[in-house]
């Protein structure tokens, strides 16, 4: 192992710091008694006395992570093949179509979709926007897992056929965990797209489903109360619980 | 295998919410546009569920209509945004006879110009854009606000520079230009368009910003003196600096030269799944007690006569939200353009924006 | 390395074609319907005009592109939009590689916690971190007024941080760095520490290690996290709407008005394919000026 330098670790501090003082900030205004997400005035539990009977806002932060994870599981499939094929078979065609989606505007993204998903008579829900965020969230998986595939050791594959593994089992045995590091950074950037986006999924909802981007984004004319930093809070730390328990279930899967 | 078991709940979970209950009311409307209260008692009313979902801006809802999403019951958009959904005959025509309650609206916002005699829309709320200021700043300053001048004027501006903002929006900040040159809000002589671009562009040096969403917070904890914003936001913001124990008072002055006033209307799209539970609600909400809940809550404009007995006498007397008749008749409301006028705007727009 | 040639476009198909599958059918089909629009013209009260106006004759021109070349502000607002995407990668490159470094660096234990806190921050919602911000960076802040303090003994107006080009940049840099910290990680992490070794038994300092071996074999990484951040960063409007000043829109904000305020779909279709094309463009080049050299210099 590798000695970390002093100024490594004074830069990635600074950082991390710069990461979590607005994100305090968000956690600590959840508990202020004031409506106004300014100032600090004193300390309460109103908010998330008033979230937890605020069945709308609850069932759409339940939708929220419904939608992420469907989506970003299906994401990370599908984009783990298209970075492997973009680096195994790179054609024109399929860098533009990954690539693409993530330089498009998403107001137009959402509205093409909109227009699309009336055209095959989709009724509009959880489904609709599910599939609209796998096609924008497939990108960025795709490039991340075509970045570790570069520079990668091919000759332990090669052993690995070599020794009479087939192509199955060599990707399944040899490949994956070697690029997993690359395939879990697809996921969690696949997911944290998706949880928190508002304009695709804007066009993309229906009547009935409400995702939390789409409840907040609509306070924002009148005020965003800190009701919406407690909501934020618990889905923070329900999605880090979520994690720690999948790892604990599985403790090989994130290894690499 | 997790992942597999991980998605099978998740997928189930899915089927469960997505799966539709019957007699369901979809309502589409700004959120905290109407009072829980109100939504609890049409439900026992009508004995069905009202599912809300919300927009924040007329054009996103425009815009989703006119790509073609369905399924609400009932929409509420302003009457300038009013204007486009009748004329691409979106709307199903109102059956006055399931109307009984449609006498208390007071007359003055019945019959308006883009819904004549009322065949799709009924009103609901209005709002009224002004100005709003922290009193003692202005006191100290020894600023008057009673006219555009205001936020126009670069002399006033020069005392208050980098602590006013404005609406981020092309129709009301063109409009109150317009208003201080002495034009009709709604006019469309492109050469007055360019006088008010040239006022914007001598006043924009001492805006904060062009702001349509946090400025009640900043008014509040005073990080912004003066603000071009809406009667009931203002309204909203006296509340928090009250609350928040402030020695000022935020107060809202409606300019002598007039201003805009937003009409919001309820519709039934064409495409409503139950337009009989649409019609159902829009008579509940013209009766007078349901009406007034809503003005209670947020301080919106009532047009409900039989309201006004329900509503607490603070807000009643507010001449900023119940303006009198002299103040009414220099109201307007704001009219859509057609798509060379908007074109042009918005060119206008783009142009005080990059600079 | 020979491999029978049937099985291998077998396997191609199979495992190009469900990601090409999907994007074909859930973007490229919907976005064809609007490239198709930046042809036709807007409809009077919103949407598209008919295809075909009322002689029943084919109403398609490229009317929506001309006007571009007629406006050049449209052309202004897209320069300052690059300036700005350029700014936060290159800030995001800064800020993102000594975290990536260390997560990599990190013994099992650490690494996925450390990358997890990266990422957590990023599950609350995007209006309220922006608006904590906001606070931060606000006239009454420990930040601005401690700033301003500073800058009052030496003898400088006092500044402000909020609604301005300053707090854009901290916003777009903010919103856009675990897309850079993520592909760094995932790169830096499979560097051999072998390589270090050598270098440093042949007398390399800790600068020259970074610099002759680390940062080389790190630019896929670099160039996956700078086409993750810039292509976004040249679209993004949220982020000006709430901490910009009057000091200017970006492309992205006149995108969105041309769809919602102005109705003008056309308009807003063509200015979208440019924007795409120039994304795509850029990003093309990075990935031309990275692609892996066979001569390995390792």
């Amino acid at each position: 192992m590798y000695k970390r330098s002093a100024w490594l670790w004074l830069a990635s501090i600074a950082v991390y710091a710069f990461l979590y003082i607005p994100l305090l900030i968000v956690i600590l205004y959840s508990f202020n008694d004031s409506k106004l997400n300014a100032e600090w005035v004193g300390f309460t539990l109103d908010w998330y006395r008033k979230l937890f009977h605020h069945e709308e806002m609850m069932q759409a932060a339940g939708n929220s992570l419904v939608i992420a994870l469907i989506a970003s599981a299906c994401s990370t499939v599908l984009g783990t093949m298209a970075g492997f094929a973009l680096h195994k078979f790179p054609t024109r065609l399929l860098q533009l179509l990954v690539l693409t989606p993530i330089a498009i505007p998403e107001i137009l993204m959402g509205v093409s979709l909109l227009i699309f998903f009336v055209m095959l008579n989709l009724t509009l829900g959880m489904v609709s926007i599910t599939l609209a965020h796998i096609a924008f969230c497939l990108g960025f998986v795709a490039i991340v897992v075509r970045s570790r595939l570069a520079g990668m050791d091919e000759s332990l594959t090669e052993a690995a056929r070599d020794c009479g593994a087939t192509p199955v089992q060599a990707f399944r045995l040899v490949t994956l965990p070697l690029i997993m590091p690359g395939v879990i950074a697809g996921a969690l950037m696949a997911f944290t797209l998706s949880i928190d986006d508002f304009v695709i999924t804007f066009f993309t909802a229906g009547a009935n489903a409400s995702t939390l981007p789409l409840q907040i984004y609509s306070m924002i004319k009148i005020a965003v109360t800190p009701e919406v930093n407690a909501v934020s809070t618990l889905l923070m730390g329900l999605t880090l619980l979520l994690i720690v328990i999948a790892s604990k279930l599985s403790p090989n899967a994130l290894r690499s | 295998m997790k992942k597999l078991f991980a998605l099978l709940t998740a997928s189930l979970s899915f089927v469960a919410v997505t799966a539709q209950a019957a007699d369901e009311f979809h309502l589409y409307n700004w959120n905290n546009y109407i009072a829980p209260e109100t939504v609890a008692r049409f439900e026992t009313f009508c004995k069905c569920k009202v599912v809300q979902t919300y927009y924040g801006d007329n054009e996103e809802m425009l815009a989703k209509l006119a790509a073609g999403a369905s399924g609400y019951d009932m929409i509420v958009p302003t009457g300038n945004a009013l204007e486009p959904l009748i004329k691409q005959n979106a709307l199903t025509q109102l059956d006055k006879a399931q109307l009984p309650n449609l006498k208390n609206i007071n007359p003055a916002y019945l019959n308006t110009d883009f819904d004549k005699g009322n065949q799709f829309s009924v009103p609901y709320a209005y709002t009224i854009t002004l100005i709003g200021y922290n009193d003692a700043k202005m006191k100290e300053l020894g600023i008057n606000v009673d006219s555009w001048s205001a936020i126009f004027d670069p002399t006033i501006l020069a005392k208050i520079k980098g602590k006013v903002t404005v609406l981020d929006s092309a129709n009301e900040l063109m409009a109150a230009a317009l208003k201080y040159l002495g034009y009709s809000a709604n006019d469309t002589d492109e050469a007055h368009w360019q006088q008010a671009k040239d006022v914007i562009m001598k006043a924009k040096p001492y805006w904060a910003a062009f702001n349509g969403t946090s400025y009640i917070k900043e008014l509040t904890v005073g990080n912004i003196w003066l603000a071009h914003g809406y009667s009931n936001d203002l309204f909203q913001a006296d509340q928090d600096a009250q609350s928040a124990g402030r020695k000022f008072h935020i107060r809202s002055a409606l300019p002598k030269e007039g201003a805009v006033l937003a009409l919001d209307n309820m519709v039934i799209p064409k495409s409503a799944p139950r337009p009989d539970l649409a019609i159902k609600f829009i008579n509940f909400m013209l009766d007078g007690k349901n009406s007034s809940e809503l003005t209670n809550l947020i301080g919106s404009g009532n047009p409900n006569q039989a309201a006004t007995q329900y509503i607490k006498p603070e807000i009643a007397k507010n001449t900023a939200i119940f303006p009198d008749k002299a103040a009414l008749s220099k109201l307007e409301m704001l009219r859509d353009l057609d798509s060379k006028k908007r074109r042009v705007r918005n060119r206008i727009w783009t142009e005080i924006r990059a600079s | 390395m020979t491999k029978p040639a049937r099985p291998r476009s077998l396997a191609r198909w199979l495992i190009s074609g469900p990601p090409l599958l999907y994007l074909i059918i859930f973007f490229v089909v919907p976005c064809l319907i609007m490239v198709l629009a930046s042809f036709r013209s807007p409809g009077d009260y919103g949407g598209l005009a008919p295809l075909h106006d009322e002689t029943g004759k084919l109403d398609l021109s490229f009317d929506n592109y001309t006007r571009l070349a007629d406006d050049f502000i449209f052309v202004k607002v897209f320069i300052k939009s690059l300036m700005y995407a350029l700014t936060t990668t290159i800030t995001c490159l800064v800020l993102a590689y000594p975290l990536a470094m260390l997560i990599a660096n990190s013994s099992k234990k650490y690494r996925d916690l450390l990358l997890l806190l990266v990422i957590l921050p990023f599950w609350s919602n995007f209006l309220i971190r922006v608006y904590a911000w906001m606070i931060i960076l606000g006239p009454q802040s420990a930040l601005s007024r401690g700033l301003n303090f500073i800058l009052g003994l030496v003898g400088i107006e006092p500044v402000t941080l909020l609604f301005s080009g300053f707090a854009v940049i901290v916003g777009l840099v903010y919103v856009h760095l675990p897309f850079m910290v993520l592909p760094l990680y995932a790169n830096l992490e499979k560097h051999d520490p072998a390589l270090l070794d050598a270098a440093q038994d042949l007398g390399a300092n800790t600068w020259q290690r970074f610099w002759r071996v680390t940062f080389p074999l790190s630019l896929p990484g670099v160039f996956a996290g700078a086409a993750l951040v810039f292509i976004p960063a040249l679209g993004i409007f949220a982020v000006s709407d709430i901490l910009g000043g009057t000091g200017g829109i970006m492309i992205g904000n006149v995108i969105k008005q041309q769809l919602l305020e102005t109705r003008d779909w056309p308009f807003g279709s063509v200015l979208s394919i440019i924007l795409t094309a120039a994304a795509l463009i850029v990003a093309g080049t990075a990935a031309w000026v990275a692609r892996p050299r066979r001569e390995a210099n390792v």
